[in-house]
């Protein structure tokens, strides 16, 4: 497996959903944890700031304006945070004592920036420990003067650094654990999945024994696992009984065809002249039958696809050159032209005898369905890494609403009816292509029929993959 | 030639071996893979035919018995499976040749015939000669009466495959599958065509023909008796 595939597989998006939704809810709980502590120190803050300005205005009342400067005085100087601040002003707004700029009097609550702490010093204060904003609380005395006290909020801050650097950590390693959790499992199931895939793709190369791994455990895979077996089971049951339909057809009916045809055969040698003619007809039309039904059963085990197993490299090149120069002969007799521009370089995985038969059926075609004086090509070249092989002609073609008719069995075109023939070509011409996981396409040559039939890259796994089949994105990417 | 048939149908067997013995040749038949097999094992035959399928032990099981004891008749198995890995199986088995049911007589004799004679010679002579026509091999050179013939690269291939069953009877079926790697039958005159025009080079402009038209059967090369 790759790491490109792991990325397109479907472990990975499951995984990344994880990651982000525990990622979320994990932000959420800090977010709301952050908000609540912040209020509950802010109100702590505002508590404390009042009872202080309280204690400092019964003492006032008690001992009077003296006491109070006294007691701002010593309580002025702390130098820990978190820091207090306090002012005492008289009715005209000069300072009798206190850290703080006299200012305008409010009552209540209040939150002075540290800009208005230090006026004429804009920028830092001197000492880090001032550099909070602050929160007071201003109250006018019984005789006019107005004291405020307030403290900065040096805790909320502090407080509000923890839970963010808190958060970090905890969104870091959610993540991490997540992922690597995720990792872990979608690993595990990818791997599974791989076993799957691989079981499934020795089978189409014609391997039916082959069953997919169950580990036992009893999960979701293992049911997949058991129903894919169970589907495979009655895959081979169903291909063995085709086989065997197949070859009991043969035998049966082969058997007493044969004997039929001995029979006329000595029967053509004892009749003389006269009938010798007549049965020399009946046994070229008891072959005629016998071919058609070899070809029927020679497509279906084709489609089959039992034939994969005996792949091997062969050279295309060669193929269509050696059967191009064999027909060109044929077409030469009939008086037609039969061209070959050939890239013999090209090869691909397959079977020689079945491409062998293809490539001649798709050049029989135009030399027996064509008149004379047509020109016929055969191309086989490479188109993006693909070799393709196209045959042409100059013949009457085929209307565009006839062409995926002529791939089945024994369709004939009205124009054909009369020609030797089975109707069988282009449907062996289709299974062979389909067995290489190769494309068949007709089209229009103006004037004339152009059947171009694409393969796979040669050497890219071109009989690996077959991506009419799979859709998968896991399927084609770990068969690299 | 001392043939073997083995071969359960009775009407098949009837004709192959009459056939057979009609040409002149002895025939041993079996109907039952067991005794067939008991008779192979003993030797002493040109030729054996063998169908694929009979009861008890089959045809290539048969086969693969007797190669494996290490008896060396050329073996023609006969079968009525047409499908396309039979062939391939038979002749991975050990068999020679393989011929699908039913078939010409003409096309088991001559099969018989080109088995019979395949080890000892031909096969490896440098030069192939029939009267006055002459192929080399090596060189990849025909002449006739020692003018040279120039050959496409098939024609050579046909000329040459026909030389080294001279004076025997080729069908064409025989030509397609050894010629050609043909093994289905085109619907076109692909043999008759590529006959035709070695004729034209071989023939045409000599007095005696060498390359002989077989009716019902195939070519043979030979210098008329």
């Amino acid at each position: 497996m790759s790491p490109h595939s792991f990325f397109r597989s479907t472990s990975f998006r499951l995984l990344a959903w994880y990651v982000v939704v525990f990622g979320a809810s994990v932000a959420i709980l800090l977010f709301i944890v952050y908000w609540i502590t912040l209020a509950a120190l802010d109100e702590q803050l505002s508590d404390s700031v009042e009872r202080e300005t309280q204690v400092l205005v019964e003492l006032y009342r008690a001992r009077g304006l003296d006491s109070v400067e006294r007691a701002i005085q010593l309580r002025a100087v702390e130098l820990r945070p978190p820091r207090r601040y306090y002012l005492l002003q008289d009715t005209a707004g000069t300072r009798i004592a206190g850290n703080l700029p006299p200012m305008k009097p409010t009552e209540g609550e209040i939150v002075l920036p540290v800009s208005q702490l230090f006026p004429g010093r804009r920028a830092k204060p001197d000492d880090p420990a001032d550099a909070y904003p602050v929160v007071a609380h201003g109250r006018k005395l019984d005789h006019g003067e107005f004291l405020l006290v307030g403290e900065n909020r040096y805790r909320a801050v502090k407080a509000q650094e923890a839970i963010v650097r808190a958060f970090g950590w905890g969104i870091a390693i959610t993540v991490l654990l997540a992922a690597g959790g995720g990792a872990v499992l979608g690993v595990g199931f990818l791997r599974r999945i791989e076993a799957i895939n691989r079981t499934t793709r020795s089978i189409m190369d014609g391997d039916l024994s082959k069953r997919v791994p169950a580990s036992g455990g009893g999960d979701e895979m293992d049911h997949l696992a058991i129903n894919l077996n169970a589907m495979l089971d009655r895959i081979q049951v169903l291909m063995e009984s085709l086989k065997q339909v197949s070859d009991d057809i043969a035998h049966d009916l082969r058997t007493p065809l044969s004997r039929l045809r001995h029979r006329l055969e000595d029967a053509r040698v004892k009749a003389g002249s006269d009938g010798e003619v007549v049965i020399g007809q009946a046994i070229a039309e008891l072959d005629a039958i016998l071919e058609t039904f070899s070809a029927l059963l020679r497509i279906s085990q084709i489609e089959a696809g039992a034939r994969r197993a005996a792949f091997s490299d062969v050279s295309l090149g060669q193929i269509v050159s050696t059967v191009s120069e064999t027909y060109a002969p044929v077409a030469e007799d009939r008086g037609q032209r039969l061209e070959a521009i050939i890239d013999r370089t090209l090869s691909i995985h397959g079977d020689r005898e079945l491409l062998t038969q293809m490539v001649a059926n798709l050049i029989e075609n135009p030399i027996s369905h064509c008149p004379a004086g047509v020109e016929i090509t055969v191309e086989l070249r490479q188109e993006g890494g693909r070799p393709v092989l196209c045959v042409a002609d100059t013949g009457p073609g085929i209307p565009a609403s006839e062409r995926e008719r002529v791939f089945r069995r024994f369709y004939r075109l009205e124009a054909s009816r009369t020609t030797p023939g089975s109707g069988l070509g282009l449907a062996l011409v289709k299974a062979v292509a389909n067995l290489h996981g190769a494309s068949v396409e007709l089209s229009d040559n103006h004037p004339g029929l152009r059947v171009t039939v694409r393969f796979h890259a040669a050497g890219a796994g071109g009989a690996r993959t077959y991506p009419a089949r799979d859709a998968t994105g896991v399927a084609h990417g770990v068969a690299q | 030639m001392k043939i073997l048939l083995i071969e359960d149908d009775p009407q098949t067997s009837a004709y192959v071996a009459n056939g057979l013995r009609e040409q002149g040749h002895v025939v041993d038949h079996s109907t039952s893979g067991r005794d067939g097999l008991f008779l192979a094992s003993g030797g002493g035959y040109d030729v054996m035919v063998i169908d694929r399928m009979l009861p008890s032990v089959d045809g290539l099981a048969i086969v693969k018995t007797i190669r494996a004891a290490g008896v060396k008749t050329p073996v023609l198995l006969l079968t009525a499976l047409g499908g396309v890995n039979d062939r391939v199986e038979g002749l991975e088995a050990g068999a020679d040749d393989y011929l699908t049911k039913p078939f010409a007589f003409s096309e088991l004799h001559a099969r018989v015939n080109a088995l019979a004679r395949r080890p000892p010679m031909a096969d490896d002579a440098t030069v192939l000669r029939v009267g006055d026509l002459e192929l080399n091999r090596l060189k990849r050179m025909v002449t006739r009466g020692g003018k040279r013939i120039e050959l496409q690269p098939q024609e050579f291939r046909l000329l040459e495959y026909l030389m080294r069953n001279a004076g025997q009877v080729v069908t064409r079926t025989m030509l397609l599958e050894n010629v050609w790697e043909f093994h289905f039958d085109p619907h076109t005159s692909v043999v008759e065509t590529h006959i035709s025009r070695l004729r034209a080079k071989v023939d045409r402009e000599f007095d005696e023909e060498l390359i002989h038209t077989v009716r019902g059967s195939g070519y043979s090369v030979s210098v008329s008796a």
